[in-house]
């Protein structure tokens, strides 16, 4: 029941209304996004990460709640050094997905 | 018209000629407009330049006519194509000295541009004019004979290339087809119309000519006027700015589709996987497919065999850097968090989360020596271990640049085809070698010590991979070394070996310390081991079909061990190697003396 | 008339097979590679989740095969198939026919040199979840020194397209907060962490497991994977992963890292395998025919599987199978 009001906005991520466009053409071209087991090797080895706030895990769960804003800023940082993909245990092509969300 | 100076069926011909004069000149206009301002002027002085012009002549020669290259790599391939082109070329020539020397039209009643006109086509249908003195007349069956004997390879070659010595050939469409099939057939025309004079082989030889010219553009036999041009630009020392203008639009028109980079390519294991190579790439680049070409660019592991194999010497790395950059990203990297880093203690407490880099005393007296891993190695602390042990042992001042982890070398951006955004990179790197008040910088990672020799601006420091290193330490006697039983195999590392000719100073090293036994591929011809940052697209799976590849052409003299000087190369020979993989640096600790 | 069994291996599973084939009537021949029964159990201390001790189970196994002809250190060399079942040539030099062939060769544990970013066979004081088990069996070893902070790396070599393993080897998870435990008995000021992705609790009093390793042990748990290990200047180790469930890098600073190394297929037996004709699955393991009603039947006529020969499994899953294999080779000797 909608009131027209509210008492303060809701801080929960609206999955009924998720907008998932960017992360499914992601998907189509790059299906192993969805092997990640967020186990956040990505983001420890990070070279960026030692110095600023940059993690490939979170940046695929942003694109997966509404966060896709989030997720191009924080994409930005990346110096594409690729040590996550290699340390990747699910073989993830990281890079080419990075590429791939800023086209 | 006399009929002694003309027939119409020397027409077909000269419209072809026409045609395909009009389209080069046009081209060439285009190419040269194309080039940025001050590539054009750089161009338009090497052509005075004493040097340049030297060297422009002996290509034109060596490459063009007599294609040095291909007999370097494939003797009977060499002959198939400079018969072709040289006796064809000397046949011409013989044709217009005739035409000069002995004027055969004089006395004729042809004047101004009829004159000219005769000129245009005289010497290509000579024999039904006039008849030559004998001298001429064998020289002219001498070189027509020879293009056939080229032709008869080339067919041969089409049938089982595998007897020329070629596993791969490139497929071609329906016109190049046609195009070949004309070629071929035109001097066999030519031989029987010489020596029988029946119309009906004049007409086909004429008519041979004109479908060769005209469909010329729009076919890989383009190469031959491109590459002369080509040539020039090379020499001027431009490189590829754009895909398809300027230079990279002659280099797409120069590259023959010969193939030669089919076999050399390291993607090529997988048959299927054959049309990622560059011969496909610049033919697709050159009708215009963009999202393909993109595709192969971004496939592409830049190992850069293909453009060492090139007969034509196309830069087609360069090429597909300059396709990744045509692509528009949304995006642009912001690296200002670097500013954090510094190498000021009174930075390094920063609850800011600031990072300070902290040297060794400078007062030292002896010369500094910094170590930078780069991230690869960082996943490699056996390398890391070992050059450490190293400069220990080998009493050097050194500091580890790197040690809590570092700022990326810029050169996986600029692979990506971002060379503007590896700048914040490069600049903090900079900063902080300069800092050190190191005088030489040593690297172990070959991606890094290509962007630092070809990109950073650090005067006064020597930078060397540790390969160079470790063989300037036991040369000089700072390390000591022992020689063991154990039989190495070498693998180059693309960014050390084909980029910039470490071959020696690994393989002295090795051979210090063990027995050094060949590769069935070495050196320039050395395989890609299928990990390159290079590529973007290729999955885990069609990596390591090119690994296995190159593990087993390393495993043909049945080494005990395979060394190689890259930490990338490492970790992917690591996962199909069946012996020990180890780095230059590992094998060389394992065999230090005593006594050092 | 009693029939010769051929059982390649003499692991729990093949002690198992062995006990039972004995019991319907059979003869069971344990053909063994190294110079004892009893495979890895035998090398274990203490067994998930109870503590209990791996020697009582291993003994009564060892009891119930004293009888049956046992060759050890000795392989099979060559295997052929005949009117009569199977006529094989032992390293030996002896032969013996069997009318079925039982493979229970085992597995292999992970090589952790192969990741070598965590530093295995580099630094001193990573050791992997078998050197551990042999220092509560015997309480030496100079790498484990008084270590104030303890560190846990599950999956290595497991889950990891990287390596070639993209399978889960089941037990590591329970191994690792069981020995977790125990490191805490021996040196009870030391922290202990684990770096898990999932915590497979999948058995009988496996849940309670964990949760006696959180109540009673003050194990903590931190969801990530250890990507990164590199040495301080004292010669600590310093590792690098994410806490995922907080979101940030971490690094640490530890004095012993263990890690939980995966199940591999034995890959000595892959030559007799192949003469057998028994396929391998996507995991590299042995393919049996069905998962549910034929896990024990290889697809070729009279060989047998049982065990971690086909897939990563518990003590437990490793008896239950050898038991059922028995009764397979029975019912195969019986109707032919």
């Amino acid at each position: 029941m909608d009131f027209g009001f509210c008492l303060s906005p809701s801080s929960h991520v609206k999955m009924d209304s998720v907008d998932l466009t960017t992360f499914n053409r992601l998907k189509e071209t790059n299906p192993d996004v969805n092997t990640c087991i967020a186990c956040g090797s990505c983001t420890a080895t990070c070279t960026a990460g030692n110095f600023t706030e940059m993690s490939f895990r979170r940046i695929l769960l942003m694109l997966q709640r509404s966060k896709e804003e989030e997720a191009k800023k924080m994409i930005q940082r990346c110096m594409l050094c690729g040590k996550c993909t290699l340390v990747c245990p699910r073989g993830i092509n990281i890079r080419k997905i990075l590429l791939d969300i800023t086209r | 018209m006399n009929n002694n100076i003309f027939h119409p069926f020397v027409l077909p011909f000269v419209l072809g000629m026409a045609f395909v004069l009009t389209y080069c000149v046009v081209g060439l206009i285009r190419v040269i407009w194309q080039l940025p301002k001050e590539d054009r002027k750089q161009f338009l002085i090497s052509l005075v330049t004493p040097k340049t012009i030297w060297a422009n002549i002996r290509d034109l020669f060596g490459d063009c006519l007599f294609h040095v290259k291909i007999w370097k790599r494939n003797p009977l391939l060499g002959y198939m194509h400079s018969s072709i082109a040289f006796g064809w070329f000397m046949i011409i020539v013989i044709g217009h000295v005739m035409l000069f020397t002995l004027k055969p039209l004089e006395g004729v009643e042809v004047e101004g541009f009829a004159r000219s006109f005769t000129n245009f086509y005289y010497p290509i249908f000579y024999k039904h004019f006039a008849t030559e003195t004998p001298v001429f007349a064998f020289l002219m069956d001498f070189f027509l004979l020879m293009i056939i004997s080229g032709i008869l390879i080339a067919v041969v070659k089409k049938i089982y290339s595998k007897i020329v010595g070629v596993k791969r050939v490139t497929k071609f469409g329906f016109a190049d087809n046609m195009v070949r099939f004309a070629l071929w057939t035109i001097f066999p025309f030519r031989l029987i119309a010489e020596k029988s004079n029946i119309m009906a082989f004049w007409w086909l030889y004429s008519i041979d000519l004109m479908i060769f010219m005209c469909m010329l553009p729009f076919t890989r036999y383009m190469h031959i006027p491109t590459e002369a041009l080509f040539i020039l630009l090379r020499h001027a020392g431009l490189k590829a700015r754009e895909p398809r203008k300027g230079f990279a639009l002659a280099q797409l028109y120069s590259c023959p589709s010969c193939g030669l980079c089919i076999d050399a390519c390291p993607m090529s294991v997988n048959d299927q996987k054959s049309g990622n190579t560059s011969a496909y790439f610049m033919k697709i680049l050159r009708n215009g497919d963009m999202a393909e070409a993109q595709r192969i660019a971004e496939t592409c592991l830049m190992c850069g065999k293909c453009v060492l194999v090139c007969p034509v010497s196309i830069e087609s790395c360069d090429i597909k850097f300059s396709q990744r950059a045509a692509v528009p990203y949304e995006i642009h990297s912001d690296h200002s968090y670097l500013d954090v880093i510094s190498t000021e203690a009174e930075h390094s407490g920063d609850p800011s989360g600031a990072r300070a880099f902290t040297f060794g005393e400078k007062i030292s007296t002896k010369p500094k020596t910094l170590y930078f891993a780069g991230c690869m190695t960082q996943l490699t602390p056996k390398i890391m271990r070992s050059m450490k042990q190293i400069m220990e042992t080998a009493g050097e001042n050194y500091d580890f640049l790197d040690k809590d982890g570092g700022v990326c070398c810029g050169r996986p951006m600029i692979l990506s085809g971002k060379p503007a955004e590896a700048q914040a990179m490069i600049a903090k790197n900079t900063e902080l070698i300069k800092q050190s008040g190191a005088t030489k910088l040593v690297l172990s990672c070959p991606i890094c010590y290509k962007v630092f020799k070809e990109e950073y601006h650090l005067e006064g420091i020597e930078i060397l991979h540790h390969t160079q290193y470790i063989d300037e330490l036991v040369k000089t006697g700072k390390l000591k070394v022992g020689k063991g039983e154990v039989n190495y195999v070498y693998h180059d590392p693309c960014e050390l070996g084909r980029a910039f000719g470490v071959y020696d100073e690994p393989r002295e090293v090795i051979e210090n310390v063990g027995n050094l036994v060949k590769a069935k591929s070495e050196k320039v011809e050395s395989i890609c081991c299928g990990g390159s940052l290079g590529s973007f697209r290729l999955t885990q799976q069609e990596r390591d079909e090119i690994t296995q590849n190159s593990v087993d052409d390393l495993m043909f003299n049945k080494p005990d061990e395979i060394v190689t000087a890259c930490p990338l190369c490492l970790k992917t020979f690591s996962k199909k190697s069946p012996v020990a993989v180890k780095d230059i640096a590992e094998v060389v600790v394992e065999n230090l003396q005593a006594n050092n | 008339m009693k029939e010769n069994i051929i059982i390649i291996g003499g692991g729990a599973a093949g002690m198992e097979a062995a006990t039972q084939l004995q019991k319907l009537g059979l003869t069971p021949v344990i053909i063994e590679k190294s110079n004892a029964l009893g495979g890895h159990i035998a090398q274990w201390d203490k067994l998930f989740p109870a503590f209990h001790n791996a020697k009582d189970v291993v003994s009564k196994m060892f009891d119930n095969v004293k009888d049956i002809k046992t060759y050890l250190n000795t392989e099979v060399t060559d295997i052929q198939r005949n009117a009569d079942g199977f006529h094989a040539v032992l390293s030996n030099g002896e032969a013996i026919d069997g009318k079925a062939v039982v493979l229970a060769t085992g597995f292999d544990l992970f090589k952790a040199e192969r990741k070598q970013e965590y530093g295995y066979g580099i630094y001193n004081n990573v050791i992997t979840s078998l050197e551990l088990e042999k220092f509560f069996r015997t309480r030496k070893d100079e790498r484990i020194n008084n270590p104030k902070k303890i560190g846990f790396v599950h999956c290595v070599g497991a889950r990891d397209v990287k390596v070639g393993n993209t399978y889960c080897s089941k037990v590591c998870c329970t191994t690792a907060l069981k020995q977790a435990c125990e490191m805490k008995e021996v040196f009870p000021e030391a922290e202990v962490y684990t770096f898990y992705m999932d915590l497979r609790m999948f058995g009988p009093g496996y849940e309670d497991l964990y949760l006696k390793t959180q109540k009673d042990y003050d194990v903590k748990c931190i969801r990530g994977r250890v990507c990164e290990v590199s040495e301080d200047m004292d010669g600590r180790l310093v590792i690098k992963a994410e806490d995922t469930l907080f979101g940030k890098p971490l690094r640490m600073t530890l004095d012993l890292l263990v890690l939980m190394c995966s199940m591999e297929k034995n890959k000595s037996i892959d030559k007799i395998q192949q003469q057998l004709g028994v396929e391998n699955n996507s995991d590299g393991f042995m393919q049996n025919r069905d998962m549910y009603l034929g896990m024990n039947d290889s697809k070729q006529e009279g060989v047998f599987v049982a065990g971690t020969c086909t897939a990563p499994k518990s003590l437990p899953d490793t008896i239950g199978e050898a038991r059922s294999v028995a009764v397979e080779v029975f019912n195969y000797v019986n109707n032919k």
